[in-house]
């Protein structure tokens, strides 16, 4: 192996010997279900086929480049943190910018990785149908479809050609973190804006979950905010832990705080580390 | 470095999915069958010697230029090691016979799986399969234990030790972490130990900038994993699983007193 990953990881690798790498299409005929009831009322319009993207998911750890997943997390306004502190830019608000040197150790030692790719012209459709599809739904239809250009060589040749990690755009990701005996947690699954509600999220996680089953792990947790939880009820997780409350650590510093205490900040959280304890 | 498979075969740009690696050039540039007289082989293979280096520079240069990078070892991450095992007397007590009692935390992972598996017993859980307690034990981030050390006045040698308490984090060493398996003999609870326990896993965590710090309660413990910090569904925060019930079930709950 030429890269360095945690014990874990290279275990995973020799657990199920084929890498798997697999090019899908995903349609934006889901969206389409979703907008029906707004259409419903508006005047009918003729049906703009759906788009077919074509994807490659990848479960190789090496295929993520961090600065490109730092920008997807910006994107798509995911934060590392429980409790993320916002930055008010230009009116908006926006999670803090993920740390690249934390975010390199987290993917060394995350068990599973899933990455998913798109052509970059196929990211720019979509953004462009999504934010005028979400800036105005009584556009003239001539707006929405875009006209076919006569296509040189050149565009013809890419066309043709498949996505791959190194000529596509990284527009999904998912990873998870598990002991390979017992447990796994699924975390920061996310994907960017302008190509949700098309099926990735849950080809990441069914990916992931699918790979943590190759390993014998049937008990994977989720921990997610409200908005996320529809999503993973979606992808056949089930509400409460075997009956088990879900807690997370919040003891803020302000309120026992005491001189030379451990404390660190996560997001907007001021953690405080519980004292030492020695025999006397 | 590029590594073998990471491109498929019909990847556009051959110099990015090169398939190269340094110490196989030789072999592959080097011709087969040497038919030559020695000095014309020699020359050969010096000149394809040359060529290979020609080659390398080309794909480094070009490498150098390429946005797509992979992953290669950061340095960084090799100062951030394993947290550095701790081990030392939590409690002593000494009997009216004489005898020391020890209680010993220890944060190397040293656990025998048998030893595990009787306290699991003992504390009334389910049991589960030995490999895979095994593999959670050595593939979590933290593992803390308590061990009792009995010392008889008099006799040298004859320590009594015995496992009395467990509790294991897993985490991707950066953002998050789930404490799982928290658990203590039922004859050494209610003296604080499991809160030592926790405590010092909270702590080592912390100390590694790891803030998410996580773990699935059973109601009976809520309010105990409250008073050491903890806040059950904060902000509406939840987790969900993909549990199916299973023979052996896996215990996610907590069972402490």
């Amino acid at each position: 192996m030429d890269f360095v990953f945690g014990g874990c990881v290279q275990q995973a690798q020799q657990a199920y010997p084929s890498r798997c790498m697999e090019l899908r299409w995903v349609s934006s005929r889901r969206k389409r279900i979703i907008d029906k009831e707004k259409r419903a009322l508006l005047p009918k319009k003729p049906l703009i086929p759906p788009a077919l993207v074509p994807i490659y998911v990848s479960t190789i750890p090496s295929h993520v480049n961090p600065e490109e997943l730092k920008d997807l997390y910006s994107a798509s306004n995911h934060s590392c943190h429980r409790f993320p502190s916002y930055v008010d830019s230009e009116g908006a608000v926006r999670v803090e910018p993920v740390d690249i040197h934390k975010l390199s150790v987290a993917l060394s030692h995350s068990s599973v990785v899933v990455s998913v790719f798109c052509k970059p012209t196929d990211v720019l459709c979509a953004t462009e149908t999504w934010s005028s599809s979400s800036a105005s739904s009584s556009a003239p239809l001539e707006d929405l479809i875009k006209p076919r250009k006569t296509l040189g060589l050149g565009d013809l040749f890419q066309k043709l050609l498949p996505v791959t990690p190194s000529n596509g755009q990284l527009v999904g990701f998912g990873r998870a973190v598990s002991d390979f005996g017992l447990t796994a947690s699924i975390y920061d699954i996310m994907v960017i804006p302008s190509l949700r509600g098309m099926g990735i999220g849950r080809i990441i996680v069914k990916r992931i979950v699918r790979m943590l089953a190759s390993s014998d792990i049937n008990d994977i947790s989720a921990v997610c905010s409200e908005n996320e939880r529809l999503f993973f009820k979606a992808c056949g997780f089930g509400d409460d832990i075997l009956g088990s409350t879900t807690m997370i650590y919040s003891r803020n510093a302000s309120t026992h705080h005491q001189g030379n205490q451990i404390v660190i900040r996560a997001g907007r959280k001021l953690l405080l580390a519980p004292p030492h304890r020695e025999a006397p | 470095m590029l590594t073998r498979n990471a491109a498929p075969p019909s990847s556009p740009c051959p110099l990015v999915s090169f398939d190269f690696h340094c110490q196989m050039s030789d072999r592959l540039l080097f011709p087969h069958n040497l038919n030559y007289g020695l000095d014309r082989g020699r020359r050969k293979h010096e000149s394809l010697r040359l060529r290979a280096g020609f080659w390398e520079s080309i794909k480094s240069g070009f490498l150098k230029n390429n946005t797509t990078q992979v992953i290669e070892t950061p340095s960084a991450p090799q100062e951030e090691e394993e947290p550095l095992p701790q081990e030392f007397v939590l409690t002593e007590k000494t009997e009216p016979n004489g005898a020391v009692e020890q209680i010993i935390f220890s944060s190397g992972g040293d656990v025998d799986v048998y030893d595990l598996q009787a306290l699991c017993d003992k504390v009334g859980w389910p049991r589960r399969p030995l490999s895979k307690l095994a593999a959670a034990l050595k593939n979590s981030y933290m593992v803390a234990t308590l061990h009792s050390i009995k010392k008889s006045p008099g006799s040298e040698g004859s320590d009594q030790k015995k496992l009395i308490g467990m509790a294991r984090a897993t985490s991707d060493h950066a953002f998050n972490a789930t404490i799982w398996d928290v658990l203590v003999d039922p004859s050494y609870q209610g003296q604080g130990l499991g809160k030592a326990l926790v405590e010092m896993l909270i702590r080592a965590l912390l100390q590694r900038d790891i803030g998410n710090i996580t773990l699935f309660a059973d109601s009976q413990v809520v309010e105990f994993y409250q008073n050491l910090g903890f806040e059950p569904d904060p902000e509406g925060i939840k987790g969900v699983g993909n549990l199916e019930p299973q023979h052996h079930a896996n215990p996610i709950m907590l069972l402490f007193w």
